[in-house]
């Protein structure tokens, strides 16, 4: 029972209440500012005016993908990792940026969850929505009915006592179980935020474990992981797939080595690779 | 291997698992609710055969899937393998 019940006094519950309600305007807003600017850019570019208009629709979208993850780790806990100053990330010409903006994978999955916002959050609001609808009227409507108002349920008027208890065993489920069900079903805004939101370019990747390499000095996979967790946080970002992929990247471009002779499991930065 | 690349391999065949089993569970609640619905199409007036719009519409998400669970592998994944495989020439 308890389990049932500890919900109502967990704070993390009102969190994603106010996350799910969100979704519908959010998702609004953010499907209605992404498809307009898209459209527009795209069918002015023939006059090049699309240009500055697809990149302004783009950092427009960086920015609500910004705000959209921080909402999405402040209310859902959802794992995110955690960026690099900017001084570290956005080196390199105004050229190399602008096209790491624009050809970047991670903009486009800013953008998938910026335009998938709007039915996910039209689920989120009407499957919350339902869940407190039904809790809450299974309880009002013998009280109602007691007042003296009449109710139906589709052609059957209502309008004993008696007979609006048909509607309480509904609501005590909904009180009992909706919480549950709720915080159940925002287990997919909070993968979908993760997987699209905690995107990390390869680059990114790269340099984090150059960066625990410098500091470290020589180290096995496992501590490697560990030292990325501490920086970057733990999420389904970082997995022992994803940084045997990045070793074996920087590998082969030169800047690490790895399972040398007689000390198969350490990885070094290569002499003068830096 | 050493013991790091076993901890990536048994990562990468949980994840294969856990894909097939959220495959075959849609596959299980696919097949439900299409016997169920052609069951209602039987009882009902039996005429115009509108069952097999969600059979096949859905039925294009479920082969979608399917391809995903068992044949569409993990860019990470196949970049390992090529280098075990070449590590092991």
């Amino acid at each position: 029972m308890s389990w049932l019940l500890s919900p109502y006094v967990e704070q993390r519950t009102y969190r994603v209440l106010m996350y799910l309600l969100l979704g519908l305007p959010l998702g609004i807003l953010d499907f209605t500012i992404v498809v307009t600017g898209l459209s527009l850019g795209l069918g002015l570019i023939i006059t090049l005016i699309g240009i500055p208009v697809l990149i302004a629709t783009i950092l427009v979208a960086r920015s609500l993908a910004t705000f959209e993850r921080e909402l999405a780790l402040s209310l859902l806990d959802a794992p995110m990792p955690r960026r690099m100053p900017a001084r570290d990330r956005d080196g390199g010409s105004l050229w190399a940026r602008l096209r790491g903006l624009v050809f970047g994978r991670r903009t486009w999955a800013e953008v998938g969850f910026l335009l998938l916002r709007l039915p996910l959050g039209i689920l989120d609001f009407t499957v919350t929505v339902t869940i407190v609808a039904l809790a809450l009227s299974g309880l009002a409507v013998p009280i109602v009915v007691a007042a003296g108002v009449q109710t139906s349920l589709g052609s059957w008027k209502i309008d004993t006592l008696i007979e609006s208890l048909v509607y309480l065993p509904v609501g005590v489920v909904f009180l009992l179980f909706g919480p549950r069900l709720m915080l159940a079903w925002s287990a997919l805004s909070r993968r979908l935020a993760t997987s699209l939101l905690g995107y990390m370019e390869p680059y990114e990747s790269k340099l984090a474990v150059i960066d625990v390499l410098a500091r470290v000095g020589e180290a096995d996979g496992f501590r490697i992981l560990d030292e990325l967790e501490l920086r970057l946080g733990r999420g389904p970002f970082l997995t022992p797939t994803h940084l045997e992929a990045t070793l074996l990247a920087l590998e082969s471009s030169g800047y690490v080595v790895s399972r040398r002779e007689g000390a198969r499991n350490v990885y070094a930065l290569a002499q003068g690779s830096r | 291997m050493d013991e790091f690349g076993e901890l990536s391999l048994r990562e990468r065949e949980a994840r294969r698992i856990a894909r097939r089993q959220w495959f075959w569970l849609h596959l299980a609640v696919y097949g439900m609710i299409q016997a169920f619905l052609f069951v209602i199409w039987l009882l009902g007036s039996a005429s115009y055969p509108w069952f097999i719009f969600p059979l096949f519409g859905w039925g294009v998400v479920v082969a979608a899937h399917a391809v995903y669970a068992f044949v569409v592998r993990d860019p990470e994944e196949i970049m390992i393998e090529r280098a075990a495989r070449q590590a092991g020439k």
